[in-house]
């Protein structure tokens, strides 16, 4: 096995994020996928901090973490104020805006 | 060797404190929120920001007076060259005009264009009560200050993890205004929702690139990729899907095509002073990170990515041209237009030499300051639900309010390039770099798009001047010093651009060299 | 930890210095933890179920952690599980609850053809990952962190946060001020009227009209909440009816439409 397999794994969870974003209606859950494809991000950054020996990697993915924290706050506040509004988590409902 | 000896970092604060003063005016803004007292807030908000915006200009002025040399600074992190300072002073120039638009309170018979109070359900009887009232959520300015911070860092970064935070500083505070509009709150949070998320996907394949370009180059700092870049290699798949996902981040923010579906929505929903901020604001950040990214990293591999920004490009103004016609909504129909511009504006990236460049700049302090005035002109045009956006509505405007249609009229005519407007000469600096970097079939659509969009536009200036006006039609509401003042800079701008464009294009010029 | 992966580090490096190949030990961590977290990511986006998506989710995160710890970054390793599972999950699963945790996600198509375009574009998408990927790395020869790493991980990243990223560590802080604000702004709730003490409630309801309790809402009510007013045989709501909750949003789909609020979502 060589470190390749990690971004292989990466990638797959990176995918998986994305089927998840354009399958799920559920705001939460779309946001949670999201979330996977951010941390799968992470996991290539690690592998390939490990491949080059510098640290630069884990630092960014340490950052992305930071990043999400702040991301996670707003994304959830805005999602609680449409769902007290609506009653709903839907992205579906969601249908005021049409072209 | 203990942790203790860590060499200090060398930082040299001067040339930052553009940054510096927008930040400190939303730190200050913050704790207005917290001490003030509510009556108070607004004026006192509206002098901080103003006071940073200023502060953030003069020191531009003087970083570039003292700074000759373009230099990177904070460890090779931020670059301070021409294009930066270029960049930045128009954006603190649209955030003067766009930070007026926020203050802006005497257009609704309530106040504000602003909620109340986010918190309180719409709908609710707390919130018919509030509505009534003169409140409003005050921290729309510090959030304002900080998306403004977070535009003046994005094209200054010169490492790709710093852009990546000054992305999300960008994006997060925007995230947040585009949910707080005071009518038609549903609209207004749908449209939040939608940019947030489309917005946090679109910055997980930035940072996917991100960690594919590491993985090349084994750094990212710009320089050391353009470094990697000259070199062959066997992992250049690495560096080729770093450029493409990197691009979705990018062309996402700048709203190109096919990435363009979020702006017509959010654009509608938002405030209209943020949706102002939004077109001008951002695009200009995100194109001036474009530019630098391509230029200073992605510069000897162009043969390879050139061929997919052609695409973009031609997509973007084919798709904003043909689908602005089909509009019946203001804010709508000036959300393609901004599509259409964004792909006029990748002409210019594409030419990827010094007079593309300035083109670009010019373009998009000319563009910047049209779409600010022409949604600062829709926050005017109102009925008793507040603004009247439907295109139906306006006919007639002429006869009502010459000279607000007049206005209006001219930055149309500015977008479609119709000469003595700054937008014709825009246009013509992107159109001849991009045919002297030999993209000529490029240009040829640019023109076709530019007289697709110069019909719609003409369309739009016949319905307002020569159509009867309908008899319940929306009325012109009569703002303060804020609004006029945004509009007036907004209007000076596009005429004098267009009149004597000899001035900015010799700066634009000027500056149009990046440091690596 | 760290002792463990930086001792099988520096064992990889000096035995088997710039080969692309990793120890033995570190492949079956690897081959066990790697299914796992396809699995559990596949699971979550097909759980209809909101809760368990978040619970595979963090499933997923601890896989990861694993995977940092056996790649020399135990720093990473720790703060994955204490930010990502231990705060960020924590507060998907507080917002999930806040929100109503009994609204299981219909996984029926409103677009055609949505659910085969996405699966074909994901699959398109991960094939043309993993080939130009690993075109690019297979060969490519591992440094390993064994430098990087001599005085300890969490010294290596301390040194390049505060001196190479030290301005992007000073403008997070722009971010985090932006997330409390923004959760400011969207939660709380300025008191614009004063409060109404209790005893100012209950001589209110003894200077009105009606001081004693409002009608139950009876057998023929659909609802049993408090501000369900009480059906008479014929349907109608029975005078009085009792007050309208202050901050409700769905008040007017519960007094006039006994069919109840759940009906009420579909906002077109």
């Amino acid at each position: 096995m060589t470190p390749a397999y990690y971004l292989f794994l990466s990638a797959i969870l990176f995918t998986i994020g994305v089927l998840g974003f354009l399958l799920r209606r559920n705001a939460i859950v779309v946001f949670m996928c999201v979330e996977l494809m951010l941390n799968s991000v992470n996991l290539s950054l690690v592998t390939f901090a490990r491949m080059n020996g510098t640290l630069d990697g884990q630092i960014m993915a340490f950052f992305v973490m930071v990043v999400a924290a702040a991301e996670v706050v707003v994304g959830l506040a805005i999602i609680v104020s449409i769902f007290r509004t609506r009653r709903s988590a839907s992205v579906d409902d969601a249908n005021l805006l049409k072209y | 060797m203990t942790p203790t000896d860590i060499p200090a970092p060398s930082i040299a604060y001067g040339p930052l404190w553009p940054m510096i003063a927008v930040f400190l005016a939303a730190a200050i803004g913050v704790l207005v929120e917290a001490f003030v007292p509510a009556r108070r807030r607004r004026p006192v908000h509206l002098v901080v920001a103003l006071a940073g915006l200023t502060g953030g200009l003069v020191a531009v002025a003087l970083v570039a007076r003292n700074h000759h040399h373009p230099t990177l600074i904070a460890e090779r992190a931020v670059a301070v060259d021409g294009p930066t300072l270029f960049i930045q002073g128009t954006l603190l120039l649209l955030g003067i005009a766009a930070v007026l638009l926020l203050g802006e309170r005497s257009l609704d018979s309530t106040g504000g264009t602003f909620v109340a109070a986010a918190a309180v359900v719409p709908g609710s009887r707390g919130e018919r009560q509030l509505t009534a009232s003169s409140t409003m959520q005050t921290e729309v300015f510090p959030l304002a200050m900080f998306a403004l911070g977070g535009m003046l860092l994005f094209p200054a970064s010169n490492n790709l993890l710093l852009m990546f935070v000054a992305l999300e500083i960008l994006s997060l505070p925007l995230y947040l205004l585009a949910g707080l509009a005071r009518r038609r709150r549903l609209l207004s949070q749908e449209a939040a929702v939608k940019y947030f998320l489309l917005g946090a996907f679109s910055s997980a394949f930035f940072l996917y690139g991100i960690a594919m370009l590491y993985g090349y180059a084994g750094s990212v700092d710009l320089g050391a990729i353009f470094t990697a870049t000259g070199t062959v290699g066997s992992n250049d798949t690495l560096l080729y899907l770093g450029i493409a996902l990197l691009s979705v981040g990018l062309l996402f923010k700048i709203g190109a095509a096919p990435f363009q579906n979020w702006t017509p929505d959010v654009y509608q929903g938002s405030p209209t002073p943020v949706t102002a901020l939004m077109a001008s604001g951002t695009k200009v950040a995100a194109f001036g990170a474009l530019l630098r990214v391509f230029y200073v990293a992605f510069g000897p591999v162009r043969w390879d990515w050139r061929p997919l920004m052609w695409g973009v490009a031609i997509l973007t103004m084919g798709v904003g041209a043909v689908l602005a016609i089909t509009q019946t909504d203001v804010k709508r129909m000036l959300a393609y237009s901004s599509i259409a511009h964004a792909g006029f504006i990748l002409t210019g990236v594409v030419a990827l030499n010094r007079s593309g460049l300035s083109g670009s700049l010019f373009y998009l302090l000319a563009y910047g300051f049209s779409t600010l005035g022409a949604f600062a002109i829709v926050t005017l045009v109102r009925d008793a639900d507040g603004e009247a956006t439907h295109l139906s509505q306006w006919r007639g405007l002429g006869r009502r309010s010459p000279a607000l249609a007049g206005i209006f009229a001219l930055f149309l005519l500015a977008f479609a390039g119709i000469p003595l407007t700054s937008g014709f000469t825009s246009k013509f600096a992107v159109f001849s770099a991009a045919i002297s970097s030999g993209a000529t079939g490029l240009v040829v659509v640019g023109l076709i798009a530019s007289a697709v969009a110069a019909f719609f536009y003409v369309r739009v200036i016949v319905l307002m001047f020569f159509e009867a006006p309908a008899p319940d039609g929306p009325t012109i509401a009569v703002p303060s010093v804020l609004t006029y003042g945004a509009i007036a800079l907004a209007f000076a701008v596009t005429v004098v651009l267009g009149v004597i464009p000899g001035p900015l294009f010799t700066l634009a010029d000027k500056a149009a060299l990046f440091v690596r | 930890m760290s002792t463990v992966t930086t001792a099988t580090a520096t064992a990889t490096a000096t035995v088997l210095a710039a080969s692309p190949q990793t120890s033995v030990s570190e492949a079956v961590v690897f081959w066990i933890v790697a299914p796992v977290a396809i699995a559990a990511a596949l699971a979550m986006v097909f759980s209809r179920h909101a809760v368990h998506a978040a619970l595979l989710l963090v499933v997923d995160f601890f896989c990861l952690a694993v995977l940092y710890a056996a790649q020399d970054a135990p720093f990473l390793a720790a703060v994955q599980v204490i930010v990502y599972t231990g705060a960020i999950m924590i507060l998907f699963l507080f917002v999930l609850m806040l929100v109503g945790v009994d609204s299981s996600d219909s996984l029926v198509e409103t677009l055609r053809g949505q659910r085969v375009a996405a699966a074909a574009l994901a699959l398109g998408f991960v094939v043309l990952l993993i080939g130009a990927i690993g075109s690019a790395t297979l060969q490519m020869p591992s440094q390993g962190l064994a430098a990087a790493n001599a005085e300890g991980n969490v010294i290596g990243i301390a040194r390049l946060l505060f001196t190479r990223y030290v301005f992007a560590f000073e403008a997070t802080s722009a971010l985090l001020i932006t997330a409390a604000l923004g959760a400011m702004v969207l939660a709380h709730k300025e008191q614009v009227v004063p409060r109404v003490s209790q005893r100012e409630m209950s001589r209110r309801r003894f200077a009105g009209a009606h001081p004693t309790p409002y009608p139950s809402p009876g057998v023929f009510a659909r609802h049993d909440a408090v501000d369900t007013p009480a059906l008479l045989p014929d349907g109608t709501a029975a005078e009085p009816r009792p007050p309208v909750l202050e901050g409700s949003s769905n008040q007017a789909g519960r007094a006039g439409d006994p069919a109840g609020p759940g009906a009420t979502g579909s906002g077109s």
